[in-house]
């Protein structure tokens, strides 16, 4: 189950599709928004419960997040001089990639059900990556 | 080893003494090729005993692994495509066991998806370093990339790299036997020749640019360090790369799948509600394109009426010959959404050469993964379709005996 909280951030006046597919719920996502998707720049921030189960998951699942962070920076920086330079291409494809990886471990978290570690674990259950994560 | 099969359609009389053929058909790697013969009996294989001199001749099939190309700026081997053709065939398709937890690859009973990135000749590091995005074929080894398909096709396995896009090094590699169904997902299945030439049936998924951006606010937005900006300025930076590498690829593709934004709804920029065309080359062996109702005419259909109730904004469909990079097609477009199981039974009921086993498969695998995204609408509903046809394709490949020319020489 996933909580959705919507953080609005004003002053952009663009009209975003909403975060989430509002349609039929018996062929919907597993989770439900009530938001219009409205005339302001949204942030949505959702907490996935119960699906990283293996520490090593969780952990991996911050790392990617703080990459995404820090390369958003680093494009932003480096294009600062020229936009169409190789380091500036290189960059934002950077980011392209671990926003890719992060959203697809998230896929398989929240869909799939599985956790990546799943097998790992089964034959080394007493690694720090296999901890039960416990929130 | 190479089993060749030969089929007679009337019984051997007369003394055949079997000669391995001149030439085979073996390619690159030369097999023995080995004769079941069952002496005297006058059977479907081998030869009999008495008689005048007869040849045969026999082109061996080398193994029975089907190759199918994905290409997809979508990540890999996890893409929804994937599942969904995985699932046609049975199975769900999981990560290597035991192995690196980070391998791309997944494997079903049925089938292996590669995914093309564990191919980078340059990690992330190697690509910072030269200049070159991913989608660069700088960052890529064709000739790695063109043995080992090649191996898995002709049943040897491989000691494929991995790529891992969490730590953007390459890993040690992992093993692969080769497949009943080997699919290559990826940016570059069908950019060089030689790979291409192994495909026996090839996929372009084409998503266009509104969509893209409504996708990747999707995707993104509720990460930190991301806004829309972000997102845009990605997307943008990459579209030089993409549009001289990747692009160029769907002339090559025996079916493309194309996602526009609709145009049921004036205006509409939410990439909600999609517009999908089926684009299906014509005259692919072991392919037969989908149809509405008239194979080669045109004609727009919308479901919605007396016998169906749709609610906004509907379904629309729309069939008709065209041509595509020169190429002969037939397109297949839905615009609009499912809302309703009934809809998506009564649709498939009008379509025709879908290969289904029965009726209703379509709208039983589409309901098996209807939380996949794209399940109420051309997405899932194309990709599913595409599933059952390379199904069919695969079925035709594997039983089809090879043509055994029975030259009896009169003596």
């Amino acid at each position: 189950m996933a909580t959705l909280t919507f953080h609005s951030l004003t002053g952009t006046l663009e009209r975003i599709p909403a975060s989430c597919s509002c349609s039929n719920p018996r062929m919907s996502t597993s989770f439900h928004c009530n938001s219009k998707g409205e005339k302001r720049v949204s942030r949505m921030t959702v907490k996935a419960m119960g699906a990283a189960k293996y520490k090593g998951t969780q952990m991996r699942e911050k790392q990617l997040a703080e990459m995404i962070e820090k390369k958003v920076t680093e494009a932003k920086e480096v294009c600062e001089g020229d936009e169409t330079s190789d380091e500036c291409k290189v960059a934002w494809d950077e980011v392209e990639e671990v926003s890719q990886a992060k959203a697809d471990l998230r896929l398989r978290l929240e869909i799939e059900k599985k956790d990546p570690l799943e097998f790992f674990c089964q034959e080394n259950p007493e690694t720090e990556e296999c901890r039960v994560y416990e929130d | 080893m190479a089993v060749c099969t030969v089929y007679t359609t009337q019984s051997l009389n007369s003394t055949c003494s079997i000669s391995t053929p001149t030439k085979t058909h073996l390619g690159f790697h030369q097999k023995q090729v080995v004769f079941y013969s069952t002496g005297k009996r006058t059977s479907k294989r081998g030869s009999s005993s008495s008689g005048g001199p007869c040849v045969i001749t026999c082109s061996a099939v080398d193994s029975q692994t089907v190759v199918i190309g994905l290409a997809a700026d979508s990540g890999c081997g996890k893409s929804t495509f994937m599942r969904r053709l995985t699932s046609v065939f049975g199975g769900a398709a999981e990560p290597p066991r035991g192995g690196n937890p980070d391998s791309n690859t997944l494997i079903s009973d049925m089938t292996t998806v590669i995914c093309l990135d564990d191919y980078h000749s340059l990690d992330r590091t190697g690509r910072k370093e030269k200049g070159v995005t991913a989608l660069d074929p700088r960052a890529n080894n064709f000739d790695l990339m063109y043995e080992q398909v090649k191996a898995l096709k002709s049943g040897v396995a491989v000691d494929k790299p991995i790529y891992n896009h969490v730590t953007g090094l390459l890993d040690p590699p992992e093993l692969i036997k080769p497949p009943k169904i080997l699919v290559i997902e990826g940016l570059h299945p069908m950019f060089d020749e030689r790979v291409r030439d192994l495909l026996d049936f090839s996929i372009y998924l084409d998503i266009s640019n509104e969509v893209k951006f409504a996708w990747k606010i999707q995707r993104d937005m509720a990460e930190r360090g991301h806004s829309l900006e972000s997102i845009k300025a990605s997307i943008e930076a990459r579209k030089p790369d993409f549009d001289a590498f990747i692009d160029p690829q769907k002339q090559y593709a025996d079916a493309v799948i194309e996602v526009l934004p609709t145009q049921l709804i004036p205006g509409d920029n939410e990439g909600k509600v999609l517009r999908v065309r089926l684009i299906m080359k014509e005259g692919v062996k072991h392919f037969s394109p989908v149809y509405l109702f008239d194979e080669g005419s045109t004609l727009s259909w919308i479901p919605c009426g007396r016998k169906l109730t749709c609610s906004y904004p509907g379904i629309k469909f729309h069939y008709g010959p065209d041509t595509y990079f020169g190429n002969e097609v037939s397109i297949l477009e839905m615009d609009g959404q499912f809302d309703r199981l009934d809809e998506l039974i009564y649709v498939e009921s009008h379509l025709s050469n879908i290969s289904t086993k029965f009726y209703g498969e379509v709208t039983q695998q589409m309901l098996k993964h209807a939380d996949f995204p794209g399940s109420n609408n051309g997405t899932g509903l194309f990709q599913t379709i595409v599933g059952l046809k390379i199904r069919d394709l695969y079925e035709q490949i594997t039983t089809s005996k090879t043509a055994t020319p029975l030259e009896a020489t009169k003596a």
